[in-house]
């Protein structure tokens, strides 16, 4: 990634030296190193998750997203479902364990859709650290979609600005509440919290639990992570 | 626990950037490789006059970008909300960059070809009022073009900068697109302009001028070669995303734009048309003007397959 570092440097210095017209009040590059500021993860049990699809439900009456519109999306991995030929084997009728994963925003500590956004309509909410949107700074121009590494994001059809998954920041969290899919969670395969706070279920559930992140080469640090079933013979 | 678990679904469906990006980038690329030669030659020639070459590349840039940003406004959302890109920046991003270079250099495009245009314009009675401004702007004619030559060269190598901070795409994310991206807008750029100055202002197909650029011209179609070459070898001797991705090359309809757009006109057909045919034939203005529309062509084609065969190769 030196690559790029090296470009977002050069670039720099090429806007700098060619401004003619100095914005003020830009932004300037995250540094978030300080331990005091909480962390929240969030933790998807691939063990516990049937696939039921209530947290997309629940996001979706929540965070007041167009009919069937949420912010996550399960796919299913493996495992025959009636009608459906199983993704892993490929057969109508199989005996391949069900495995759903989800997909949403995974909260990048390093996150392109924030660096890219040319307007700071994507940014990262100062008192939490959780990657949010300013819808109405939005521009609709879909540069954050394309550099998402997790196809994490969408235009929300209504509003026509992008959205992404933002832990329901404004809906729930502000309120003292956790995410409405976690809430939702019949099976706690969702486990959220700040991960910075060592009394906190996270961070201890992390402590003993192997999890793992996804497409961690891309580093972009996602704060979600994924506790695999992982069977021998599968 | 290497590939225990990943997803291939996402949440937002098909590409994000359908091909009214990829004609803005096509635009942005003439305007800015038009412009920056005929300043450039101006500049080293130490030429006074208005050239043929300069009136047409000034009309060309302007034009032509006005048309990219209308590409570009149309393929947001909600194109209602184009201000919010004028008044609110993130320095961060390439796009907000782009932006404060494309705001001073629109405006200056179309002053160059008002400078440029002076004679034609004096000749229309209802552009009288224009003359005035048009004396007033000659005082800084000379600072201006330094700056416009800066910012289409910056405006070339922006779009390349652009789409190259798109991650995923390992066919997008290479350090050497900008430079592709300048080399193949001055290409492009040059070939339009030459061909307007020959059709418009009767330029000699064998004047000065042109035969300073058609010098210019094979080394830089090289140097393109060398930058796709380039992009080419480090995909197909990358890590697995790299390799999966270098298929682009070799399957799909997008390999057929990159063969026969590309490679087949973009490359080809001038070469052809100049050294595979009698003396007679590649002096002609037939060849003159095929030669350059198969050099538009293919820059038109290399920015599609950039854009559409990258964006469908992800990792
Ligand atoms: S997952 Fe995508 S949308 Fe979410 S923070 Fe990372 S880059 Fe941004
Ligand atoms: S679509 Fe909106 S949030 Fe995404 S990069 Fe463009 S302006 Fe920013």
């Amino acid at each position: 990634m030196s690559e790029n570092i090296e470009r977002r440097r050069f670039l720099k210095c090429l806007g700098a030296s060619s401004l003619i017209i100095a914005p003020l009040g830009c932004s300037s590059i995250e540094e978030e190193s300080d331990a005091n500021k909480p962390h929240y993860v969030m933790v998807f049990d691939q063990n516990k998750c049937t696939g039921c699809g209530e947290c997309k439900d629940a996001c979706n009456v929540t965070n007041n997203l167009p009919d069937g519109k949420s912010r996550m999306i399960m796919e299913q991995q493996s495992g025959g479902v009636a009608g459906e030929t199983c993704p892993h084997c490929g057969k109508k009728n199989c005996d391949c364990e069900r495995k759903y994963v989800r997909v949403s925003c995974q909260q990048c500590k390093n996150a392109p859709c924030v660096t890219v956004c040319p307007t700071g309509a994507a940014h990262r909410d100062e008192k939490t650290g959780i990657v949010t949107m300013d819808a109405s700074k939005c521009a609709g121009c879909k540069y954050c979609i394309g550099a998402c590494p997790y196809d994490a994001r969408f235009i929300n059809k209504e509003t026509d600005v992008a959205d992404n998954c933002d832990f329901c920041l404004n809906t729930k969290l502000s309120k003292g509440e956790l995410p409405a899919c976690v809430q939702q969670c019949r099976y706690d395969a969702l486990i959220f919290g700040d991960a910075n706070d060592p009394t906190s279920y996270v961070s201890k559930l992390l402590r003993v639990k192997d999890s793992v992140r996804i497409k961690p080469g891309f580093g972009t640090e996602p704060s979600l992570r994924y506790i695999p079933i992982v069977k021998l013979g599968v | 626990m290497d590939g225990t678990i990943d997803f291939t679904m996402g949440l937002s469906q098909g590409i994000a950037w359908p091909w009214p990006i990829a004609v803005y980038l096509f635009f942005a690329g003439i305007s800015g490789g038009a412009l920056a030669t005929a300043i450039f030659i101006r500049f080293y020639k130490k030429q006074t006059e208005n050239t043929a070459f300069y009136k047409a590349a000034a009309i060309i840039s302007f034009v032509t970008i006005s048309l990219g940003m209308l590409c570009l406004v149309l393929d947001l959302t909600n194109p209602l909300f184009f201000w919010r890109i004028l008044v609110y920046y993130n320095l961060n991003s390439v796009m907000s960059i782009g932006v404060i270079a494309l705001t001073a250099y629109i405006p200056l495009t179309a002053i160059i070809a008002l400078l440029a245009l002076e004679d034609e314009l004096r000749a229309i009675p209802a552009l009288k009022v224009l003359m005035p401004v048009i004396e007033k702007l000659k005082a800084v004619r000379k600072p201006m073009e330094v700056m416009v030559l800066i910012l289409a060269l910056s405006v070339c190598a922006y779009t390349g900068f652009l789409i190259s901070a798109l991650i995923r795409f390992p066919i997008i994310n290479t350090s050497v697109l900008p430079a592709l991206f300048i080399a193949s807008g001055i290409s492009a750029g040059a070939a339009s302009a030459k061909m307007l100055a020959v059709s418009l202002f009767k330029e000699d197909l064998h004047s000065q001028d042109m035969k300073l650029l058609h010098g210019a011209e094979w080394p830089i179609m090289f140097a393109e070669a060398m930058f796709i070459f380039m992009i080419a070898t480090s995909l197909m001797t990358g890590n697995a995303g790299a390799q999966s991705a270098f298929a682009a090359f070799h399957t799909g309809e997008w390999a057929n734009v990159f063969w026969f757009g590309v490679i087949g006109i973009g490359f080809a057909g001038p070469l052809l048309l100049n050294f595979a045919t009698s003396k007679s034939f590649s002096h002609s203005a037939k060849a003159f003007y095929a030669s350059g529309v198969c050099a538009v062509t293919g820059m038109m084609c290399l920015r599609l397959f950039i854009l559409y065969a990258g964006q469908n190769f992800a990792i």
